[in-house]
């Protein structure tokens, strides 16, 4: 901002150097000539006024637009830092998953060499063959293993998702809440539950939304499954649809734990877990995924919780334009 | 494997990292392989041309001659035995080039070395020796079904199917694997790219979508077969299009 100060420095030189110039010029070549202005004096008050209007209305309008530069620049280097973070996800994959294969590999060959263990046995996984105790260290070994791979490719496909680029079919998000209600019943606990869903019919139906309908369907899971896995025994989880300004807004709200006030910022994070959620298992990417989907289809979501009472998650949509 | 009295099928694995070629090898030998190994693409074209390996496993990223490349020149000398490809194939811009490139099958790393033998012999049974594989083919076909791979479209009869992306690339990898137990998770990794748990209902609406066009019944199948609490299967015939 301040460098555009000097370059159009000579928008206001101009002008000046142009009336100091013509005055020098009649000053010496016309020192007598003289104009006497009758004016009433409503008219010089009306014309202060229409001056100080002027004044405002700019000031008005150089404010707005250091507003808007300053936003857009927000939102520039904000793309940019998500993209870095993206590109970081990848090098991360890239440097682990070699070695991750090497383990795993060798951990199989390791428990091949012992007696009775025989690697053509497809599925095989550690017995126990040289002592149990062998057996046993091998096996949460193995599952660590496990556990890492599995991470790594999370945090991979995490960043492609956020790559997109995005299937533009029509999405009935209300179908996609009764499917995740349904299969919130099979989830552990989902069927000590209390699950409703209200997506509205009349007048008309919640329109669709413009997307990929497997990766929508994932978010939406995602956060009913938040909500069953952090609530308790007759809880109550409600997931509604409806619109609002163009947008299609999906709730996911629970009567669980909740989340506290000095963790809400941070929930929609990768590898983020509360501290009441230490203790239940889980990768702690589930809702950086869901922010990263709605992301792709450029709308907007929010958390709000009050720990004992309960969570509830909004995401908006656009709706689609037919 | 059982007893020794078939010839051991001879496959090459291409990897820069030492790490996993010193592991894999071993591995690969016990589960039947006789195992040659290379560590750039040069090398791996060279061992193909004097040796002839009945099967090849492909690191994507080496130095010089990646595997990408060195498949490409492969089927352009018009050499057909198997080839998987050990690459990320979550983007679907690179899932779609293995499936145009002819590669038999690929797997992500960190992969389970249990999967990757039983997909060797996958791929191992379903290889008609010196013969281009169906995974080279532009068109399949599978009595009045009809697929160009390229163009990825479909016709059954006369009739063009509407399917959306995801389910003529669910087609194309059902057709590329008949006869063979698709899991969902399986489906979903090499497919979506991804394998989140809450995810494998993905894998089933698809296949539902597909059965609605081919008009297939899920209880007595034509095409695909549901087998139950495991995943799919592509139970009819496959063969190349003209």
């Amino acid at each position: 901002m301040r460098m555009r100060w000097w370059r159009s420095g000579w928008k206001v030189a101009a002008p000046l150097a142009i009336g100091f110039s013509a005055a020098l010029v009649l000053w010496v070549g016309q020192p007598e000539l003289e104009v006497y202005l009758h004016t009433s004096v409503a008219l010089l008050v009306a014309e202060a006024g229409l001056l100080g209007a002027t004044g405002v209305l700019l000031v008005l309008v150089y404010r707005r637009r250091l507003a808007a530069a300053t936003a857009a620049s927000a939102t520039a280097a904000a793309a940019a830092e998500r993209a870095e973070h993206r590109r970081f996800l990848r090098r991360l994959d890239h440097e682990l998953k070699n070695p991750l294969t090497a383990i795993r590999v060798g951990l199989a060959n390791l428990v091949a060499g012992a007696p009775g263990g025989d690697p053509t046995v497809d599925g095989n996984r550690p017995t126990g063959t040289g002592t149990a105790a062998v057996g046993e260290s091998v096996r949460a070994i193995d599952e660590q293993i496990l556990r890492l791979s599995r991470l790594v490719a999370d945090l991979r496909k995490l960043a492609e998702i956020g790559d997109g680029p995005l299937a533009g079919t029509a999405v009935d998000v209300g179908a996609l809440l009764r499917e995740a209600a349904a299969a919130a019943e099979d989830l552990p606990g989902g069927n000590e539950r209390e699950i409703a869903v209200s997506v509205p019919q009349v007048p008309w139906p919640l329109p669709t939304v413009s997307g990929d309908r497997d990766l929508l369907e994932l978010a939406l899971r995602n956060l009913v499954a938040n909500a069953v896995k952090y609530s308790g025994p007759g809880a109550s989880v409600e997931l509604r649809g409806f619109e609002e300004n163009g947008l299609v807004v999906v709730e996911v709200a629970d009567s669980g734990i909740g989340v506290p006030a000095d963790e809400i910022p941070y929930v929609w994070d990768e590898l983020v877990r509360g501290r009441a959620a230490r203790s239940l298992p889980g990768s702690g990417l589930g809702l950086a995924l869901t922010r990263t989907i709605v992301a792709l289809h450029a709308g907007g979501y929010e958390l709000r919780s009050r720990p004992g009472a309960g969570t509830v998650v909004r995401l908006r949509l656009p709706v689609r334009r037919s | 494997m059982g007893e020794a009295t078939p010839p051991r099928p001879v496959l090459l694995l291409a990897d820069d990292e030492t790490a996993i070629t010193d592991q894999l090898a071993p591995l690969l030998e016990r589960a039947g392989f006789q195992v040659l190994v290379a560590h750039d693409g040069a090398a791996a074209l060279r061992v193909v041309e004097t040796d002839q390996p009945d099967l090849v496993v492909l690191d994507v990223l080496m130095p010089g001659i990646d595997g990408r490349e060195v498949l490409r020149r492969l089927r352009g000398q018009g050499w057909w035995n198997p080839v998987l490809l050990l690459t990320q194939v979550g983007e679907s811009m690179e899932r779609a080039m293995a499936l145009e490139e002819g590669a038999d099958d690929y797997l992500n790393k960190p992969f389970d070395p249990h999967e990757l033998v039983a997909r060797l012999r996958a791929v191992l049974r379903r290889s008609r020796r010196g013969l281009p594989p169906l995974a080279s083919a532009q068109q399949l076909r599978s009595g009045p079904l009809r697929l160009d791979r390229m163009s990825r479209r479909a016709w059954l009869g006369d009739r063009e199917l509407t399917v959306t992306p995801k389910a003529s690339l669910l087609l194309d990898y059902l057709m590329t694997h008949p006869d063979e137990l698709l899991s969902r998770e399986r489906l979903l990794e090499a497919l979506w790219g991804w394998d989140f748990p809450a995810s494998t209902r993905a894998v089933d609406n698809r296949v539902a979508e597909l059965r609605r066009a081919l008009n297939d019944d899920a209880v007595r199948p034509r095409w695909i077969e549901t087998v139950s609490g495991q995943g799919y299967r592509f139970v009819a015939d496959v063969v190349r299009g003209s």
